[in-house]
C-alpha cells in the first residue's frame, strides 16, 4: 500500500457542487428557495442524495465537444452526398416533420425546465445535476433541428415548427404536457419527466423514431440518436435517484409521488399515443408495432421497475391496465383521426396500401381486421371515387390530455370514451376516466388550459373559416403542407428525384 | 513477468501478470473495481492512467472516445500493462473492508457433521492459515464438477487455520450431492479465497440484524461470534428461519450465547410447523417474524441477510417497507443450480 491519497471523481464532484455550496447567513433558505416546501415533500436531510452522475464541467465540455465535432461531420456528408435521396420513400419524411414540430420544442422545454428547478433546490447536488441536464437538453433540441434542417430544403412542412409547435391544433398535446411539468412544483417537475418520462418512458420514444430513421434511410437522424442516447443514461440515472430520493427521506411522501406517478404514467401515455400512429402507421419500413413496443418497453422493463419499487411502498400506476389494453387499439384511432383532419395538419396522410394492411392485421390479430380495416377500405374506395374523406367538424378535446375524445371504452372497442364534471357551474369533457381524475385533483390549474378548438370557435386564431386558422395563424401552406400525400407537391418531387413514374389510383389497397 | 498496478484513491497494489487485464487480476486480489459488460462495450470501468505504459486492448470506440484515449483513460476489462502502472479509479473507499489477498490452499476433510436432515458441517485443515473477514466465501473445487462452488465461512477469523462450511444438499447438485455422499474425513480438496463483500461494516453506527435462512446461517454465524468475541456493544438481533424443528440446526448455540451475552437476541423462526405443539418459537416465515419483533419499523438499524433468493427477497421487502434502504442492507444470495434464472431486473438498486 502507498500513503498517496489523491481525490477521485466523487470528491472532485463534490467540490464542485457540495463545496461551492453555502449556508445562507442573512437571508432565510425558505425566502432563498421558496418553492421547495409547498408541495408538501418532506426533506429531512440533503446529504442523503446521491450524485447520479460524477462529471466535472471541464470533462463535460471536452466530451461533449467531442460528439458535435463526429455529429456534424455526418450531418456535412449526409448533406453534401444528398442524403435525403436514399430514404426509403417520401412518406417517411411526414414522421420527421411530426417530430419536429412535437418532440424537438420539447426538448427546448425541457432546456427550460431543467434550468428552472435547477435554481429551486437548497441542495446542491441536485441543483447542479439539473443544471447538467438543461445543457443536454438544448445541444439535443439544437442538433435535432440541424439533423432535419436539410430536408426543409426538399419537402415541405417543416419551415415553422417552433410556432406550429404553439399553435397547432394537435401540438397542443405535447406542448401542453410539458407546460403542466413546467408550471408544477420542482419536485412533481423531476418526477414528471426526469422519472416517468425519461426513465420509464423514454424507450418509447426514441427507439421507434430512431430505429424508424435507421429502417428507413435516414442516417442524419440515426446518428443524432446515437449522440444524445449516449447523454440518456444519464438523465435516466437522475430519474431513478429523484425517485429514491424522495421516497426515503420521508414516508409522508409516498402517497404524493404515488399520486404523482399515476398522473406522469397516464399524461406520458397519451403523449405517446402520437408515437404509436407514427410506428404503425407513417413509416414505411417498419420497425416494430405499437404493440411489440409496448409489450417489451413497459409491461417488461416497467413492470420489473415497480416490482422493486413495490419495496418502498409504490403500486404501479393506477390507469396502467387501462394503458396495457389499449395497445390493440390506440394507433388505428389516432390515425383514423387525423386522416379525417388531415386538411389541418402540418403533415401528409394516406390510406396504409394493401400489404401494409396486411402487416397490420398479422401485428394486431384481435383487433385490426374487426374494427378497423372496414373502416379504411371504406375511405379508400371514397378516394378512388375522388372523394377522399375530410372531415369539416372540430373534434371535442380532452381538458387534460387534449388530444380529441377518440379513444374507445376498454370493454368496448365501439363505444367512445367520454367522461365529463362539472366545476364551478361550467362542464368539462375528458377522453378518459384518468384525466378526468387528475383534473379533479388540481381543477384550478386545467381549468387554465388552453384548448385550441375553444380558441378557434372564440376568434382567438384568425379566421373566421378554417382556412384563413390554417395558413395565417398555423403558417401552414395550404396545398403543399397539408393534405393527402397521394398527388401532394412533396411526392411529385419525390417521384422526380427518383425518376419514378406517377402510381396509379388503384395501387392502393 | 508481473508488473505493480497502484491502484488510486485507496493506494491498494495488486500484481498483474503478462496478458492479464487490469480487472482479472485486481478482482482476484480482492480489489473491486466497477465493471459490467467485462468486454469494452459498456465503459463501466473507465479508468485514468496516471503513469506507466498501458495497452488499450479492444475498447469500443464509443465506450472510449478518441478524446479519452488521449487523455489516457482505458477500460480496465481489456487493458493489459507493460510497466508499473498507477491507475485512478471511480471507487468509494469502504473503510471497513480489508482487502485480505486472494490465495490458493489445500483443504484435508476434519470433520463432516451432520447439522440437520439436509445440511452437513464440513470441517477443512487448510495447509496454511487464511486471513478473511467474517462473512466472507471461498471457492472450493469439487471433484468431477467444472468450475469451483463458493460456500460461505461459517466460523470467526481468529481460527484461521480449520475452516468451517454449512452445506445444503441441492436436488440435483453435483458437487453438493458429491460433498453429501462421498466426501469423508481424510480427503483433500483445493480451494481458494478469500473473496465477497459481504462483511460487518464495523465504522457504520446502528444496531445489527441479522436475518438468515437454511445454510445461509454460515455467514452470519462467523459475523456474530467475531462480534463478540471482539466485545462490540452493539445490540445483536439474530433471525433464524428453517422448515421445522428437524432443520434447525445450531439453534442451542445461539440460544446459548443469548443467554451469556446481554447483547444479543436470538429469534428462531419455523415456517413449517402450524402442526408442531412442541415447537413454542414464532411460527411463520423469517421476515414475519422479523416484522413482528420489530413492529415493522427497522430504521436506524444495519441489517445482514444471507440464504436462498426468495428468502432474501421477502426480508428486502420487509425491510424497505419498514423504512430501511439500500446503503443500510448487505445481503450474500445464494443461488444453486436449483434456482432459475434471474428475471429481468430494473437499474433501481445498485447492490441488493
Amino acid at each position: 500500500m502507498t500513503a498517496t491519497k489523491k481525490l477521485n471523481l466523487k470528491q472532485k464532484y463534490q467540490y464542485l457542487t457540495r463545496d461551492m455550496d453555502w449556508e445562507p447567513s442573512y437571508q432565510k433558505k425558505s425566502d432563498i428557495f421558496p418553492l421547495e416546501e409547498f408541495e408538501g415533500i418532506k426533506i429531512i436531510d440533503w446529504d442523503g442524495w446521491e450524485d447520479p452522475f460524477r462529471l466535472t464541467m471541464d470533462s463535460y465540455w471536452k466530451y461533449q465537444a467531442e460528439k458535435e465535432k463526429k455529429l456534424y461531420a455526418i450531418f456535412d456528408a449526409f448533406a453534401q452526398n444528398n442524403g435525403h435521396q436514399n430514404i426509403s420513400d417520401a412518406r417517411y419524411v411526414n414522421s420527421l416533420k411530426l417530430f419536429l414540430s412535437g418532440v424537438s420544442p420539447l426538448e427546448y422545454a425541457a432546456f427550460q425546465g431543467y434550468a428552472k428547478v435547477g435554481r429551486q433546490f437548497s441542495g446542491a447536488g441536485a441543483r447542479v445535476a439539473c443544471q447538467m441536464q438543461a445543457i443536454d437538453e438544448l445541444r439535443h433540441s439544437q442538433t435535432q433541428q440541424h439533423a432535419m434542417s436539410h430536408y426543409n430544403k426538399h419537402f415541405n412542412g417543416l419551415h415553422d415548427a417552433p410556432l406550429m409547435h404553439d399553435r397547432v391544433w394537435f401540438l397542443s398535446v405535447p406542448k401542453s404536457f410539458f407546460d403542466d411539468a413546467r408550471s408544477a412544483g420542482p419536485f412533481e417537475f423531476l418526477t414528471a419527466i426526469s422519472f416517468s418520462f425519461e426513465y420509464v418512458l423514454t424507450n418509447l420514444l426514441f427507439v421507434p423514431f430512431m430505429s424508424g430513421a435507421a429502417y428507413n434511410g435516414d442516417m442524419a437522424t440515426v446518428t443524432f440518436g446515437f449522440s444524445a442516447q449516449s447523454d440518456e443514461a444519464r438523465h435516466m440515472t437522475l430519474g431513478l435517484e429523484i425517485i429514491k430520493f424522495l421516497l426515503e427521506q420521508h414516508e409522508d411522501n409516498v402517497p404524493i409521488v404515488q399520486q404523482w406517478i399515476d398522473k406522469w404514467f397516464w399524461r406520458g401515455f397519451r403523449l405517446l399515443s402520437l408515437v404509436s400512429m407514427m410506428m404503425d402507421y407513417m413509416l414505411p419500413n417498419k420497425v416494430m408495432s405499437w404493440k411489440e413496443a409496448w409489450e417489451v418497453y413497459y409491461e417488461q422493463s416497467g413492470g420489473a421497475l415497480f416490482k422493486d419499487l413495490e419495496r418502498y411502498g409504490i403500486r404501479p400506476p393506477k390507469y396502467q391496465d387501462v394503458a396495457n389494453a389499449a395497445k390493440e387499439h390506440i394507433s388505428h384511432q389516432l390515425w383514423s383521426t387525423f386522416y379525417q383532419y388531415g386538411q389541418a395538419t402540418n403533415f401528409h396522410t394516406w390510406m396504409p396500401k394493401k400489404e401494409e394492411l396486411d402487416w397490420l392485421a398479422e401485428k394486431y390479430p384481435d383487433s385490426f381486421n374487426k374494427y378497423y380495416r372496414p373502416r379504411f377500405e371504406h375511405w379508400d374506395e371514397l378516394q378512388k371515387k375522388n372523394q377522399r374523406y375530410y372531415n369539416p367538424t372540430l373534434p371535442q378535446l380532452c381538458q387534460v390530455c387534449q388530444v380529441p375524445v377518440l379513444f374507445t371504452e376498454t370493454d368496448d372497442p365501439s363505444s367512445i370514451s367520454h367522461r365529463d364534471t362539472v366545476y364551478k357551474e361550467d362542464r368539462y369533457h375528458f377522453c378518459s376516466e384518468a384525466c378526468c381524475e387528475i383534473f379533479g385533483n388540481e381543477p384550478e390549474k386545467y381549468v387554465q388550459a388552453w384548448l385550441p378548438v375553444h380558441q378557434i370557435y372564440q376568434g382567438n386564431c384568425g379566421g373566421p373559416e378554417l382556412p384563413g386558422v390554417l395558413s395565417d395563424y398555423y403558417h401552414i401552406n395550404l396545398g403543399e403542407d397539408n393534405l393527402e400525400f397521394s398527388g401532394s407537391p412533396d411526392e411529385k418531387r419525390w417521384n422526380e428525384m427518383k425518376g419514378i413514374k406517377p402510381s396509379k389510383k388503384d395501387d392502393a389497397a | 513477468m508481473t508488473y505493480t498496478v497502484t491502484v488510486e484513491p485507496t493506494g491498494e497494489q495488486i500484481e498483474v501478470e503478462d496478458g492479464q487485464t487490469i480487472l482479472q487480476a485486481a478482482l482476484r486480489q480482492g480489489v473491486w473495481l466497477p465493471f459490467a459488460c467485462g468486454h469494452g462495450t459498456c465503459a463501466t470501468c473507465k479508468v485514468t492512467v496516471l503513469d506507466g505504459d498501458v495497452e488499450i486492448g479492444e475498447a469500443s470506440s464509443f465506450a472510449l472516445m478518441d478524446s479519452e484515449r488521449e487523455e489516457g483513460k482505458v477500460l480496465a476489462c481489456c487493458a493489459t500493462v507493460e510497466s508499473d502502472v498507477i491507475i485512478e479509479a471511480d471507487i468509494d473507499v469502504d473503510e471497513d473492508f480489508e482487502g485480505f489477498p486472494v490465495k490458493d490452499y489445500t483443504a484435508t476433510v476434519s470433520k463432516i457433521v451432520d447439522l440437520s436432515p439436509t445440511i452437513k458441517g464440513i470441517h477443512l485443515l487448510l495447509n496454511s492459515s487464511m486471513t478473511f473477514q467474517a462473512g466472507q466465501y471461498i471457492n472450493l473445487n469439487v471433484p468431477g464438477c467444472d468450475g469451483a462452488r463458493a460456500f460461505s465461512i461459517a466460523n470467526p477469523p481468529s481460527n484461521g487455520q480449520e475452516i468451517e462450511l454449512h452445506v445444503r444438499q441441492v436436488p440435483s447438485g453435483s458437487a453438493t450431492g458429491y460433498i453429501h455422499e462421498k466426501l469423508k474425513v481424510g480427503d483433500s480438496l483445493p480451494l481458494s479465497g478469500p473473496y465477497g463483500q459481504f462483511f460487518v461494516r464495523r465504522s457504520q453506527p446502528g444496531n445489527l440484524i441479522f436475518i438468515a435462512g437454511g445454510s445461509g446461517l454460515s455467514s452470519p454465524q462467523s459475523m456474530i461470534l467475531d462480534l463478540l468475541e471482539k466485545g462490540d456493544k452493539r445490540h445483536i438481533t439474530l433471525f433464524q428461519g428453517a422448515r421445522n424443528q428437524d432443520e434447525l440446526y445450531n439453534a442451542d448455540l445461539f440460544a446459548a450465547l443469548a443467554k451469556k451475552h446481554t447483547n444479543l437476541t436470538y429469534i428462531p423462526a419455523l415456517n413449517d410447523a402450524e402442526d408442531d405443539e412442541n415447537w413454542k418459537g414464532f411460527k411463520g416465515f423469517v421476515h414475519e417474524a422479523a416484522n413482528a419483533h420489530f413492529n415493522n419499523r427497522f430504521a436506524e438499524h444495519k441489517a445482514y441477510l444471507c440464504g436462498p433468493p426468495l428468502m432474501i427477497d421477502a426480508a428486502l421487502t420487509a425491510l424497505m417497507q419498514g423504512r430501511l434502504f439500500e446503503r443500510d442492507i448487505f445481503m450474500e444470495k445464494f443461488i444453486t443450480a436449483a434456482d432459475g434464472a434471474d428475471e429481468q431486473r430494473s437499474a433501481l438498486f445498485k447492490k441488493i
